[in-house]
């Protein structure tokens, strides 16, 4: 089975850096202070547009039942620069400077007097959000509805760009043997697929047409193939990022033109075989003409869900989806079993995650990966957590401080 | 006495006791003061014979009791969605809520629930004072009395029932056993749309009651084959097999007949409980392929549903209370359920 690619990613190599390293920072228009040497090192955006280094005090247990966990490697996605840039997304606005960082992986480091199912040292997927358990979504096992849901770098909440994080031991996964934490880091967006799949109730048979191939978009196509679909059909308008999901794991592929949503989507019917139309898609772009042709390239009958995130209204064929009576969902986040299930789909070889790492900078240089985010370069840049320090001197500093 | 309880014991040995007043530990818990609590078939069993599967009071006895109703005594700094004074049904069964069936929406299956008068659990409700999450308590308005308000138990039990049977308007269903379980789960099902509800029992009273109180049909199964009753049952009917079965006696030639006369592709759910292993029809299961289910207490959105039922005036279950006893007399009340007296028993919580 052609799950695991060993295809090196010359398509997304920079020219000018090496990403497969971890890159020593040493240009001199540095942005960020950089300090590595306090107790509890923390990325931090300061407001919209500004990031730095704070050493933040090391978090304290809320409840008997948490663990702390020192995140080794974080992945970022375009929440996260869409925070950076824009400073708010939606009615979450950063208010007062916010830890980043929210898709990560690490090694427990401390365990609250109740914790029963981890130990000093292993190492763990992080769930970044944690519910309130207590409401009616919550108790229905839609936890990832729940309105009082602490999701790390959502204001006001921190993230996990930072030395240590605490969270509670059932929002940890444990890494199975052979599973690094690298991988680990990609288990957030591969819940966000699962989760998208799981909505979409895709089954074996099925034809599944994925709009977008970044990173949820190649993970949608990956989870499909694992749960049965004949036939993945990758959607972009970028031929690299298409040929890259191809080798991936789509079966057919489609440039989507700057045509009508009619025509674009007969012709995505035409293209990819997909005879009275496909059973499912889903969109991962959240662009318009994405999501019109989508609607147009379903069969009667069939389901769509909406996984990306894009303009807050759009226009909509609404009378296309009464007349073939298509089931239209929304995706958010994961929720029961989604992350164990993405942790399985790896660590069991139905899926591959490794050759979505296309970079990794130190924490040093977490601004760079960012920056390289916003501007579409590679597929997954992982930043590393701070490197461990020299033991602490017992006060917090600002500012980095030799230790000889 | 601080917090009066009535702890039993062993078979046969109840004593009202003084026992530590519960207090808020929990910012989201609030401590409730029991109005009134409804005597139930297990604590029946408990009472006659000492336990059930097993469990059995510890040493240092037992407080009994898990159907309840009160009024809010004292609530946690953090609790925002009750005040003191108001009117509350109690739900009995506190999950962890951290662990996989927590988070998937099926609390009632928690290995690490905390039931109300279970061994080993939490304490029962037959005491001054009961503390429970704010999640776990349900308001109800002046209009519904606290002695109304303790039926929400038993019908959320109905409620998840009837989910997990999936009932639709136009089926016809027939509930087996006419306690007040079986008249909950058949009212319950008109209210999911029933067309025709149907309930069986052995004794006269109880099917004259239920046709009084429901204006439903009834069967009274004969002392013949369980292939025989069905036949009659269908017959009486004039239909070739129903939708739905749901079984709410536990009982072996009940749980039999129940499956005879669904129709190919019929749903059945065990709500009764009985004998742990019976005989059972499996190859009519496979050729009729029918959807056997289990059901367990209550779960997510089931108190919810049950309270509404109640509060809109909706299910009737005034004519369904037979006594109040005095909270001195608990074992009377015991006694009376134990000998069949009445439908439901009720208990009155402790009095200044």
């Amino acid at each position: 089975m052609s799950f695991c690619l060993c295809l090196p990613l010359k398509s997304f190599r920079s020219q000018k850096a090496e990403y497969l390293k971890v890159s020593e920072s040493k240009s001199a228009e540095k942005k960020a202070t950089m300090t590595q040497k306090g107790e509890n090192p923390s990325f931090v955006l300061e407001k919209q547009g500004k990031v730095s280094y704070e050493d933040r005090p090391i978090p304290e247990f809320k409840s008997p039942y948490d663990v702390l966990v020192k995140p080794r490697w974080t992945g970022i996605c375009g929440s996260d620069v869409h925070y950076w840039v824009h400073g708010r997304i939606g009615p979450f606005v950063v208010e007062s400077p916010m830890v980043l960082g929210h898709e990560s992986a690490g090694i427990v480091t401390k365990i609250g007097d109740k914790v029963t199912s981890l130990k000093v040292g292993d190492e763990v997927a992080m769930e970044p959000g944690v519910p309130c358990r207590r409401c009616v979504r919550c108790k229905e096992g839609k936890y990832n509805l729940c309105a009082d849901m602490a999701f790390a770098a959502t204001p006001p909440y921190d993230g996990t760009l930072a030395r240590y994080y605490s969270l509670p031991e059932d929002y940890c996964y444990k890494l199975p043997k052979g599973m690094s934490m690298e991988e680990g880091a990609l288990i957030e967006p591969t819940a966000v697929a699962v989760h998208i799949t799981r909505q979409a109730a895709i089954k074996p048979g099925d034809s599944v047409v994925v709009f977008g191939a970044g990173p949820v978009g190649l993970l949608c196509c990956a989870v499909a193939k694992a749960y049965g679909a004949k036939k993945i059909v990758t959607v972009d308008i970028n031929e690299e990022r298409v040929q890259f999901a191809l080798k991936y794991a789509a079966t057919t592929s489609f440039i989507s033109q700057r045509v009508s949503a009619e025509e674009n989507g007969a012709n995505l019917i035409k293209d990819a075989d997909l005879g009275l139309g496909a059973d499912v898609i889903i969109d991962a772009t959240g662009a318009e003409p994405c999501i019109q042709t989508a609607i147009h390239a379903l069969r009667l009958g069939g389901t769509y869900v909406q996984g990306g995130m894009g303009k807050p209204d759009i226009t909509f064929p609404i009378m296309t989806m009464c007349t073939k009576e298509l089931n239209i969902k929304g995706s958010f986040r994961y929720g029961a079993g989604d992350y164990q299930t993405a942790v399985d789909l790896v660590a069991g070889g139905r899926i591959s995650v490794k050759e979505l790492i296309t970079g990794k900078v130190s924490f040093d240089d977490a601004e760079s990966a960012f920056t390289d985010v916003k501007a579409g370069k590679g597929i997954k840049i992982l930043i590393e957590g701070p490197k461990d320090d020299a033991p602490s001197r017992g006060h917090l500093k600002r500012k980095s401080e030799s230790l000889t | 006495m601080q917090n009066p309880s009535a702890v039993l014991y062993s078979p046969g040995t109840v004593k009202i006791e003084d026992r530590p007043i519960p207090t808020i530990q929990d910012p989201h818990d609030v401590l409730v003061r029991i109005a009134f609590v409804g005597v139930c078939g297990s604590d029946v069993h408990f009472w006659k014979h000492g336990g059930i599967n097993g469990k059995v009071p510890p040493p240092t006895g037992l407080i009994m009791g898990h159907e309840a109703s009160g009024t809010i005594h004292e609530i946690g700094g953090e609790v925002t969605s009750v005040k003191v004074g108001e009117r509350v049904a109690i739900e009995p069964g506190i999950p962890c809520r951290r662990c996989k069936v927590c988070k998937d929406g099926k609390y009632n299956l928690c290995k690490g629930m905390q039931f109300a008068a279970a061994p080993g659990e939490l304490p029962g409700t037959l005491a001054r004072f009961f503390r429970v999450p704010e999640d776990f308590v349900y308001r109800v308005p002046e209009s519904v009395s606290l002695e109304e308000a303790v039926f929400v138990e038993p019908m959320s039990v109905a409620v998840h029932a009837v989910k997990m049977v999936d009932i639709r308007p136009g089926e016809t269903v027939v509930v087996m056993g006419s306690g007040t379980i079986g008249l909950l789960c058949a009212a319950v099902a008109k209210q999911f749309g029933a067309h025709r509800v149907m309930l069986v029992d052995i004794l006269d009273s109880k099917l004259e009651f239920a046709r009084k109180y429901l204006g439903c049909e009834t069967f009274k199964p004969g002392m013949v084959s369980a292939e025989e009753n069905a036949e009659g049952l269908l017959k009486q009917l004039g239909v070739d097999g129903v939708d739905t079965v749901i079984e709410a006696s536990g009982a072996a030639p009940s749980i039999e007949t129940g499956i005879y006369i669904l129709r190919p592709g019929g749903k059945y759910v065990q709500t009764g409980l009985g004998r742990p292993k019976i005989e059972f029809p499996i190859v009519t299961l496979s050729e009729k392929e029918l959807l056997v289910r289990g059901c367990f207490r209550y779960g997510s959105g089931d108190y919810e549903l049950a309270t509404s039922l109640l509060t809109r005036g909706i299910i009737d279950v005034k004519p369904l209370i037979s006594s109040i006893t005095s909270f001195g007399d608990t074992s009377q009340a015991w006694d009376k359920t134990m000998r069949g007296e009445g439908i439901k028993n009720l208990i009155r919580g402790v009095q200044d």
